[in-house]
């Protein structure tokens, strides 16, 4: 637990929270554009930084069933998308141990 | 064993007058107004010339002075003794001659002079040879071209030694016919005898402008020399011995240092050492080791007020409050309760200062009547005494990690993630940035001597493979063999500053992270946390680890380290399993583990400023502890095998306190303080 600085990050693009600008991923880490969230358009990574993740749930979706754990801003808390932790079907097994985040709840930041 | 005073009971501090003097003013003579002694340590002749011969081993015979002194009348009935082998055992290595010429020396500096002689007389060594004790002479009575002559018959023999001690000898007369004002004589000397020595044009320039100087007075403070009635001599003598060899002319005061070097090392060895040398208990009789009274080894307070995770404490430089920051949006200033009875104090909490973020760094002004906190961006000024908040200052765009304070109350700095440094005056007006520095800053101190500016910091170096914006992203839901990458690890640097100038002296790249950073109070020490699990000991002036300490838990938090003790003997540091960990800082040695604390990181350790006996800690469990040197009537306690359980103070939110004390774990049995 203890005290521990926010990370931060470096690139051409670096996505942040849209409510406090807490960076969370680069364009280096994006696996795919092609995801839907609950608001629209969102984004696979493979890594993200300063998030929290919540409890693990079972939730069907449009590729199958899959345990997934919210993720939060570690600054402000707002929910940004949730990882991935487990998929039930073979051919979604590539996701596990990555994140969504939802594209209208980013921002550019540098 | 010591014999009544002689007959000279204002001897002693006559000789300790003459500061560096081999042998000291001889006590046979009235006193300085003798034309040679000028309180320079020169003994004329006291010691013996007729013992001296006695044994064909003379010490000088010159001396004009009709009162002989008795010691030389006493050293003639002293028969020599002589002994097999030459050194002072059988079975050590120290050697006989060595031993007791400086037992002369000492002898003769205090002012036992007869026993000096009579040494001299019964041992067959002296001190030191006629030539010895006459080229001294030469220096302090001013006879420059004897005292260069003897050079070589005093054993300089190399031709670069020889160049040199002439080139001290002649600037000293140079310098004195400058101040007697015989410029013409000065010049001559500068000419014939300076410049052929092959020295550095630019010192024989130095030495020539002084030709300039048209009072005795200037020509003094330029060159920096107290002229001829001053300690010039005497200095000039100590420089040359650098020169001449040890074993002819012995250095001043030589047992002396050797004792002191022995109390250094003994000092070094003492691994519990909390007290001054000076103080009782330190003797020649016997190697000095301090057992653990003094050490602060058992928890008096525990401080339970916050409610979530406590970050960072920090005591007032005058030993007597103590602030503390928190997870819980708060920052809290502690103070000795007032109906304090020794050996318990009772601390209360004396202000809250609320924030809207965790409280990340605080730091106390010099004069202890303002607290600096930083949370997120923000940093708060507070007025102590009140707590109330002073500004609040909005300039970093990320979070605020560290403060420093400018020389004479005049401003401080501010450091913080978004790479800056910033100077404020003392009202919170944003006067400059102080330097824009390669790394996000995670900690910075200025040395006690305001000489040098360290930080630690990190960046995200720039991904490898960088790919045009957008394009090169992968697409496609079926994206299993695309090579993206989670964020590369973030580079760490401790960076050294010229505080003065701002350049850059140092920048050294470290493999894990950076997390704490002190610096010693004599400055020429850092002390630098890293993950995983060590502490490092940085020379700030040779730019090199000096040592490191391991034992303890760092893998993810941000622990910060700190030194304690008297001289800053110990460091200590928290660790992630929950035990504060104190090292013996010179030879890196573990001393103690202590337990307490509960679940989670020791976060932050800090020393009491002013009572080298207590140090306060802060962990996740919300609380502070605050460590003591258990007081006597507990010592025995701890030794019992059961251990005790005394009621522990615990300050809660009203500042009602309980009390108990929590004993060095393996005696004490560690059990939880809380109840």
């Amino acid at each position: 637990m203890g005290m521990t600085y926010r990370r931060y990050l470096a690139g051409e693009r670096i996505y942040g929270c849209s409510n406090c600008r807490t960076h969370l991923a680069t364009i280096h880490s994006m696996v795919s554009r092609a995801f839907n969230g609950q608001h629209g358009r969102a984004y696979l990574f493979d890594g993200v930084v300063n998030v929290l993740e919540g409890e693990p749930s079972d939730r069907p979706m449009t590729t199958g069933n899959h345990t997934v754990r919210d993720i939060y801003c570690c600054k402000c808390g707002v929910t940004l998308g949730w990882k991935y932790e487990k998929a039930y079907e073979a051919s979604q097994k590539y996701k596990e141990g990555k994140y969504i985040l939802e594209r209208n709840l980013l921002v550019d930041v540098q | 064993m010591r014999f009544p005073d002689s007959d000279q009971p204002d001897a002693s501090p006559a000789a300790q007058d003459a500061v560096a003097g081999p042998s000291s003013v001889g006590l046979d003579h009235p006193g300085p107004s003798n034309g040679h002694l000028n309180g320079n340590g020169f003994a004329a002749a006291p010691n013996g010339a007729p013992a001296a011969s006695a044994t064909g081993n003379g010490v000088q015979k010159h001396n004009g002075h009709s009162k002989q002194s008795s010691a030389a009348s006493h050293a003639l009935s002293v028969a020599r003794v002589t002994l097999p082998g030459s050194s002072l055992y059988d079975d050590s290595d120290v050697d006989r001659e060595e031993f007791i010429r400086l037992v002369i020396q000492s002898l003769r500096d205090v002012g036992y002079i007869e026993s000096a002689a009579t040494l001299e007389a019964e041992s067959g060594y002296a001190m030191e040879t006629p030539e010895v004790a006459d080229f001294r002479r030469f220096i302090l009575e001013a006879r420059w071209s004897k005292a260069e002559n003897s050079l070589q018959r005093l054993g300089v023999r190399d031709r670069e030694g020889l160049w040199d001690a002439r080139f001290l000898i002649s600037q000293q007369k140079y310098l004195e016919l400058l101040e007697a004002q015989r410029t013409t004589d000065a010049l001559q000397v500068l000419r014939n005898e300076l410049a052929p020595l092959d020295v550095d044009s630019e010192q024989l320039h130095a030495l020539s402008s002084l030709m300039m100087c048209s009072e005795p007075e200037d020509l003094r403070q330029r060159a920096g020399w107290d002229g001829a009635a001053g300690h010039s001599r005497r200095i000039l003598l100590d420089n040359l011995h650098r020169y001449i060899p040890p074993s002819i002319m012995v250095p001043p005061r030589r047992f002396s240092t050797l004792l002191h070097q022995a109390n250094a090392y003994q000092r070094q060895q003492c691994v519990y050492h909390n007290i001054p040398m000076s103080s009782p208990g330190f003797s020649l009789f016997a190697d000095h080791q301090c057992d653990k009274t003094g050490f602060p080894r058992v928890t008096t307070t525990v401080l339970e007020v916050h409610i979530d995770q406590v970050w960072i404490v920090e005591w007032s430089r005058d030993g007597n409050f103590l602030a503390s920051a928190s997870k819980d949006k708060s920052a809290i200033i502690w103070g000795i309760g007032p109906e304090t009875e020794m050996p318990i104090r009772e601390w209360e909490k004396r202000h809250v200062l609320d924030h809207h973020y965790g409280v990340q760094s605080l730091s106390w002004s010099p004069d202890d009547t303002m607290l600096l906190t930083g949370s997120e961006g923000h940093i708060k000024m507070w007025n102590a005494k009140t707590g109330v908040c002073i500004r609040t200052l909005e300039e970093h765009s990320e979070p605020v990690t560290a403060f420093a304070w400018l020389p004479d109350n005049s401003g401080f700095l501010s450091a913080g993630m978004d790479f800056k440094i910033i100077i404020w005056n003392m009202d919170g007006q944003r006067r400059d940035i102080w330097s824009l520095l390669p790394v996000r800053i995670t900690y910075m101190a200025v040395t006690p001597d305001f000489t040098r500016l360290v930080a630690i910091g990190m960046r995200a170096p720039s991904p490898v493979d960088p790919r045009a914006d957008g394009e090169g992203a992968p697409s496609g839901a079926n994206g299993g063999t695309v090579t993206a990458s989670p964020p590369p690890k973030d580079e760490h640097r401790l960076l050294v500053y010229d505080f003065d100038s701002r350049r850059n002296e140092a920048s050294e790249p470290f493999e894990g992270e950076l997390t704490g950073l002190s610096v010693s109070h004599n400055s020429q020490y850092a002390l630098v946390s890293r993950s995983p699990d060590d502490i490092q000991l940085w020379d700030l002036n040779l730019g090199r680890m000096a040592r490191k300490y391991t034992g303890h838990r760092q893998t993810k938090d941000i622990i910060r380290s700190c030194f304690g003790g008297f001289e800053s003997n110990f460091v200590v540091s928290g660790s992630e399993d929950g035990n504060v960990y104190v090292w013996h800082r010179d030879t890196g040695v573990l001393l103690e583990v202590l337990e307490g604390h509960g679940e989670g990181s020791v976060n932050c350790v800090a020393w009491n400023p002013r009572n080298e006996r207590m140090f306060a800690s802060c962990s996740d469990d919300h609380t502070i502890r605050i460590w003591e040197a258990p007081p006597a009537d507990m010592l025995m306690m701890l030794d019992s095998p059961t251990g005790v359980d005394y009621p522990l103070p615990v300050t809660k939110g009203k500042g009602k306190t309980r009390q108990r004390w929590d004993g060095d774990s393996a005696d004490a049995g560690g059990s939880s303080a809380r109840t």
